[in-house]
């Protein structure tokens, strides 16, 4: 019985004159954006591998330094695109593609696309993922807000309420034929994106590919599935279609134009970053005062004295190390809790953004699908802090390095001015530190962070289909 | 069979039936005749059980409508003033659907049977619905009662807009159906048509059911004196 109902409702909506235009066009739209997304990614991984590979040749090809010099001099970092930021581009845009690594400094990421992007840009790319989010319901919408309302209009409703169906079965019957319909629609065009991308050969860059897309998959059709289900309950409640329609667009523009820019505002205000330039300057004086109050060079003063006592000496001369190079490094360690409690406030500030945010989701389900859909496709703020925490580890073990081989190379010079006898080292010593590689937030971590945006979906899809049994129980012909 | 017994339905405070008693046997055309508001669709409503009784109760082949709608509503046909039917689908396709609701499915050969006993072209078959006339949309109204083997119909003022032509064959096809055994009950206005093709006449008047009559036992003139008379308030010479 539901079969033969999803079959009639099905043929009935293909047969529109309404969803071969709207079908063309969503194809379309998913299909252009999947494609330019998938030339962008290829193209911003050929650059960042490239980037990438040179700058490490750089930092080999620097030329006969002191080592800790060479530190100054640095590298760059070059964040890999999301394994599927073609389909979702998240927040890249907005949160810089490379950082530069040097010697006392903790650096911001630079490079943001969205700066280089003219004023249009800022209504939004053109991506999959925002079509699915924004247009896909509208779709939905579209073939499915006259399930009951059409119906009960046109007269139909009494003729099948006359036949000894149950509401219960015209639900499902009804849910599915409109979601077979959107599918025929959205699926081709994803099986695309998926060739295109296994084609690319980039499907080994990310750990898990095919559980990434099976779970975004799962959250799209969760997703569709609640607008599926609110369509057709709210098609049970009213009484003409032309209310459906309106009840129904002005949900969706609720859930995916209000609500996303009001939970960002909202996650701003409880939990506001601080202005950059004060940040900024706060960071340096506390550098200055140092973490605990003692300034680092009372402290490197201290440490000194423990130094001559531990070794037994005098004067610097005596000791089996260089010790600028301790210096230099100590100083460097002293400003590291500075550091991660300054950058960690950012961090955490826009952290607990993001909770504010993935919780508002309980008024949209829109939010906790475009978390959820960011940290698949590797382009959310998860995957950014990871990127800024693992070039800020290697930028302290690339100090640590120069450092430490200057401290043991160059222990003849501390009775002599190191202007007058410079140390030097070459690419032979520059290569103690390896090359940047950046391992993305593991699939399992990641599942687990945004494991209550899954709920929040599985909630909204429990929630529209209870509404929409509670909705067609209530189909009173009584009432018509 | 269809009955109802003391059948009451009020809205508010508008007494829609008064306690309509009626029964309606195999083999049966039960004519209800009655102004706008006499109850006619109501009773039909109830039996469908689209509207809950005030008191009282119907029953299809002896099974209350309220306790087992889905299981009277197998036994129904529905046919009312305008068959609505899906325009997108052809009219095939409009009967295999709601053949398939009813409970019942065929082969395509059987489905022309139906449409063909009813008097639709077959050049109509494969086209969609939305560009029918009434007749034919009653045509495959009636094609749907045929393949859900309903045991008892009931039609809300089936004729009302058809022509003539269509109307007799529409009278002829619940002439042949009453010869099949089902219990037919009609609400119409139609008092030649009542009188040509029922086998029984109720008139009704403010939710009650005025006078029953034989459709054999008077004529087209009676009939109407009849009616006019009690719509005008002073029958009782003929009630007896």
């Amino acid at each position: 019985m539901i079969t033969s109902i999803a079959r009639k409702e099905f043929a009935e909506i293909v047969r529109d004159g309404r969803f071969k235009w709207t079908a063309a066009i969503m194809v379309l739209l998913l299909l252009t954006a999947m494609l330019a997304g998938f030339q962008k990614y290829t193209t911003a991984m050929r650059i960042q591998q490239a980037a990438q590979a040179g700058t490490n040749q750089q930092w080999l090809d620097q030329g006969d330094k002191n080592p800790h010099s060479a530190a100054h001099y640095g590298n760059y970092a070059f964040k890999p695109a999301g394994p599927l930021s073609y389909f979702d581009n998240g927040i890249s845009n907005y949160t810089g593609t490379a950082v530069f690594m040097e010697a006392h400094k903790q650096n911001f990421a630079i490079g943001r696309p969205a700066s280089d992007q003219s004023a249009i840009a800022r209504f939004g790319d053109l991506s999959g993922a925002n079509i699915l989010q924004l247009l896909l319901p509208l779709l939905i919408i579209f073939l499915g807000f006259t399930a009951f309302s059409g119906e009960r209009e046109s007269g139909t409703l009494r003729q099948v309420m006359s036949m000894g169906v149950t509401n219960r079965q015209l639900l499902w019957g009804k849910a599915l034929g409109v979601g077979t319909a959107v599918m025929i629609v959205v699926l081709p065009c994803i099986v695309i994106g998926a060739i295109a991308l296994s084609m690319a050969g980039s499907v080994d860059h990310a750990e898990g590919m095919g559980t990434r897309i099976a779970a975004l998959s799962v959250a799209y059709l969760m997703y569709a599935g609640i607008f599926v289900f609110l369509t057709i309950a709210v098609s049970a409640m009213t009484k003409h279609a032309r209310t459906t329609l309106m009840v129904l667009v002005g949900f969706w523009a609720f859930t995916g134009f209000l609500m996303p820019k009001a939970a960002s505002e909202i996650s701003k205000f409880t939990d506001p970053t601080p202005a950059f330039g004060k940040w900024m300057a706060d960071m340096r004086a506390h550098q200055i005062r140092g973490i605990d109050g003692v300034p680092p060079f009372v402290k490197f003063a201290k440490y000194t004295k423990e130094v001559f006592k531990e070794y037994g000496v005098d004067t610097v001369a005596d000791l089996p190390m260089y010790f600028v190079a301790v210096r230099l490094q100590k100083l460097e360690e002293y400003d590291y809790p500075v550091f991660d409690q300054h950058y960690g406030m950012i961090r955490d500030a826009y952290a607990a953004q993001r909770k504010v945010q993935d919780r508002l989701g309980l008024l949209a389900p829109t939010l906790p699908l475009r978390s959820i859909s960011m940290a698949l496709s590797g382009t959310d703020l998860i995957q950014h802090v990871k990127f800024m925490t693992d070039a800020e580890t290697y930028r302290r073990n690339m100090v640590v390095k120069m450092n430490d081989y200057l401290s043991k190379a160059a222990v003849d010079l501390n009775a002599t001015s190191s202007s007058s006898n410079y140390m030097r080292a070459d690419e032979e010593v520059f290569a103690i530190v390896p090359p940047f590689v950046f391992e993305p937030p593991a699939l399992n971590s990641m599942m687990a962070e945004h494991r209550n945006n899954f709920i929040l979906l599985a909630l909204w899809l429990a929630a529209a289909i209870g509404l929409a049994i509670f909705a067609t129980n209530r189909i009173s012909m009584e009432r018509n | 069979m269809l009955e109802a017994k003391q059948l009451k339905k009020t809205f508010g405070d508008y007494d829609a039936l008064k306690g309509l008693d009626l029964k309606v046997n195999p083999g049966d055309i039960y004519c209800l005749l009655g102004a706008n508001g006499a109850g006619k669709t109501t009773a039909i409503n109830l039996f469908l059980n689209f509207i809950a009784p005030t008191s009282g109760t119907a029953e299809v082949c002896g099974i209350d409508v309220v306790r087992e709608p889905l299981e009277t509503k197998k036994l129904l046909a529905y046919i009312p003033e305008q068959v609505m039917l899906y325009g997108n689908l052809t009219a095939l396709e409009n009967l295999r659907y709601f053949a398939k609701l009813g409970g019942h499915d065929y082969t395509d050969t059987e489905y022309k049977a139906f449409l063909d006993r009813c008097g639709l072209q077959s050049g109509a078959y494969a086209q969609r619905v939305a560009q029918f006339s009434k007749g034919m949309r009653q045509k495959v109204g009636v094609a749907i009662a045929l393949a859900k083997q309903a045991k008892a119909l009931l039609l809300d003022e089936p004729t009302s807009g058809l022509d003539p032509k269509a109307s007799n064959e529409f009278s002829a096809l619940l002439i042949a159906l009453k010869n099949d055994g089902a219990s037919i009950l009609m609400a119409t206005h139609d008092l030649f048509r009542a009188k040509e093709t029922g086998t029984r006449i109720g008139i009704m008047r403010e939710g009650q059911m005025m006078q029953e009559l034989g459709t054999e036992d008077v004529s087209h003139a009676d009939i109407e004196r009849i009616y006019l008379e009690h719509m005008h308030g002073d029958a009782g010479k003929f009630a007896a």
